[in-house]
């Protein structure tokens, strides 16, 4: 990797307060199972209000793909099933109670057919997420390549050696089991630092990049290292899931447990701590909370969503003060600051860094602007999602307009090429 | 959830800030204050109309075009020519495009090729050295700050030097050019979106002034920059494209697919 390569990027720093060192495990009182990000999925409940489930236990399967099943983070009691017209899952909310367990049979999962089976009875496979277009892959998709990040560059990302810290046997075995899935490589994306110790033997190619944002992005990644397209999918997932993956096989039992970070203006201490997918956002920083109204995104500061649970993909909490209604302004004003058409953007090499220098950022983002998809896709649009472009976003000042114009383009190659 | 600082008006600042080393040694040489306001005056009159028939947003790039006409236009050309030949080029230039970061060719550039060819009578400003030396700052600055491109500068310095070295450029050609790069060509809007693109452009522009200055008899310095300029400004969506198709067909070949 060049001195070009390695240097790309940005550092964007977003103010905050000095992080707690202690790293407590938190199971909260309450959790939540959602469908991963993308169109709402239909679904069949397997349990009703008042059930009492284990942890990794299937509580809803999917209408399409009965094989795939969504699983109770945390052993309890369901509380709420509220579900949107045309039985879409909205979410199921349970209460905690005992410590029971649902273990797999992990004797089929040695080819590749039984490991599918396994990946998706145990709800490990909405951790997956596909490229093109986002969301969990279809139950019979063979992607031409799996890349597994190992490092997150996005600013208040966790430590991702902590993550990782003793489990590279699991590693090793989960990255054995991606590589059967695949007819092409296993690509395992890290930073020099956080390229865990005895990776050698496993069955992937190590992939190290720069430690500024978004080298690590995985949509950048995989546009620099093998782009996806229609017919020829690329898959993602986080190293931490690939160990949970190594030790499902290992024990039969899919841990939920993971390693996030909490950040942002509106906290008294920033903190590390391990919890579960799904989780109450609300309990989570109810100790580090500052005075005064606030707004809890799950995910980072640059791609964050407004939630009350963590989000099946994040790794972040962020926590920043809730912004004041605004006054009335003068209609000139007004009229000054709030035009029907967005301002345009003006490439600068702020707007090429925000890309990682990966890609020709100004063509693309006129591409995005216009609607123009054909332009847009030979750019590279195909290999990236809305997060890959949210530090460009946020570097323009587009309040999310980027973002979206991502997601309505996608949407539109979708419906074209595969509905 | 919050926003950057790199919006339109930011650059536009940022672009303010590193010609005012130009500006104020024009202005300590001779420039007239004048003459900015008027063009000023009639940028934003243009630019309020738009703002209240379209709803389209002013822009601070004015005060730009409005130096750089200043700076540029032929001499003594009286308020109403210059009036109409700003407002041809703000209009037709900018304004109809959607404003300052949807046009095409920089204003400016429309402005002074329109006022030279509509009235050749007029003598094009001549400059004095340091006037043009306050463009190396500018250009710096510009490239240090990310809102012009460093390779459009390196591009048109490498032709520059090796013209110079034949005996192809006189000095006064290249303090012409230093002004007229950093003032119309170096505008980040209008300028080469691509790495190779910003190398081809800059080397564009110094090879056409190299050329008129070879065969174009009578042409003053000013002159053949803007009329380099403004050729250069429209090849620039070509040499964009092409980087972009060669691009495109690198990654057909190393991946499959882009």
């Amino acid at each position: 990797m060049g001195f070009w390569e390695r240097t790309a990027g940005l550092v964007p720093r977003f103010p905050g307060p000095p992080e707690l060192s202690e790293v407590p495990e938190i199971t909260t009182e309450e959790a939540v199972v959602r469908a991963p990000s993308g169109p709402p999925l239909r679904v069949r409940v397997l349990v009703s209000e008042g059930d009492t489930v284990a942890r990794g236990q299937a509580v809803a399967t999917l209408q399409d793909a009965p094989g795939i099943q969504l699983v109770a983070p945390i052993s309890g009691m369901v509380a709420h099933v509220r579900l949107l017209p045309g039985k879409k899952l909205s979410e199921i909310v349970l209460f905690r109670a005992g410590d029971a367990v649902t273990k797999h049979d992990t004797a089929s999962a040695a080819d590749a057919s039984g490991l599918r089976r396994l990946m998706m009875a145990s709800g490990f496979w909405p951790r997956l997420r596909q490229r093109p277009f986002g969301g969990m892959p279809a139950e019979t998709e063979v992607p031409v390549a799996i890349l597994v990040t190992g490092s997150d560059t996005r600013p208040g990302a966790p430590n991702a050696k902590r993550a990782l810290e003793g489990r590279t046997k699991s590693l090793q075995r989960g990255l054995a089991a991606l590589s059967q899935l695949t007819e092409g490589k296993v690509f395992f994306c890290t930073t020099d630092a956080d390229l865990p110790d005895d990776l050698g033997k496993a069955p992937c190619q190590v992939i190290l990049h720069g430690v500024r944002h978004p080298q690590g992005s995985a949509g950048i990644l995989c546009h620099r290292h093998c782009p996806a397209g229609v017919g020829s999918p690329v898959w993602d997932v986080r190293a931490e899931d690939v160990a949970d993956l190594g030790e499902l096989l290992d024990t039969g039992v899919l841990p939920q447990m993971r390693l996030i970070r909490i950040s942002g203006e509106g906290l008294l201490h920033g903190q590390s701590l391990r919890t579960h997918l799904g989780a109450d956002i609300r309990q989570l920083t109810r100790r580090l909370v500052a005075p005064g109204p606030v707004e809890t995104f799950s995910g980072g500061l640059l791609d964050g969503r407004r939630a009350s649970w963590l989000g099946i993909p994040d790794r972040q909490v962020a926590v920043v003060p809730a912004q004041s209604r605004t006054t009335a302004r003068h209609w000139l004003v007004d009229a000054l600051v709030h035009m029907p058409r967005p301002v345009p953007i003006i490439p600068t090499a702020a707007l090429t860094q925000a890309l990682g220098a990966a890609l020709p950022a100004a063509p693309l983002v006129r591409a995005l602007g216009a609607g123009d998809e054909e332009g847009a896709q030979r750019l590279g649009l195909l290999s990236l999602l809305e997060e890959d472009l949210a530090l460009a976003d946020y570097a323009l000042g587009e309040k999310g307009q980027i973002m979206a114009q991502v997601r309505c383009l996608l949407d539109r190659i979708h419906k074209e090429n595969v509905e | 959830m919050s926003g950057g600082i790199w919006t339109r008006e930011t650059v536009a600042m940022l672009l303010l800030a590193c010609f005012l080393p130009m500006g104020a040694s024009w202005v300590w040489y001779g420039g007239h204050l004048s003459v900015a306001f008027l063009v000023l005056m009639i940028v934003y009159g243009w630019q309020l109309l738009f703002l209240l028939a379209r709803a389209q947003a002013p822009s601070l790039s004015g005060v730009i075009t409005a130096f750089a006409v200043a700076m540029l236009a032929p001499e003594h050309i009286g308020p109403l020519r210059l009036a109409l030949g700003v407002s041809f080029g703000v209009v037709m230039g900018e304004l109809v495009f959607g404003g300052w970061g949807r046009n095409v060719v920089n204003p400016a550039t429309v402005s002074l090729a329109f006022l030279g060819f509509g009235f050749p009578s007029f003598e094009w400003p001549a400059f004095d050295v340091p006037v043009a030396w306050a463009a190396i700052p500018a250009v710096a600055l510009g490239c240090g700050l990310g809102v012009m491109s460093a390779g459009l500068a390196l591009g048109a310095s490498f032709v520059a030097i090796g013209a110079s070295l034949l005996g192809a450029l006189d000095g006064s050609v290249v303090i012409a050019a230093a002004i007229a790069f950093v003032l119309l060509v170096a505008d980040p809007a209008t300028a080469a979106t691509t790495r190779f693109g910003a190398w081809a452009q800059g080397g564009l522009f110094v090879a056409l002034l190299t050329l008129f200055h070879q065969a174009w008899t009578g042409a003053a310095p000013v002159q053949m920059a803007v009329a380099a300029s403004l050729l250069t400004s429209l090849a620039v969506p070509l040499l964009d494209e092409a980087t972009l198709a060669a691009w495109v067909a690198l990654r057909r070949r190393r991946h499959g697919r882009t």
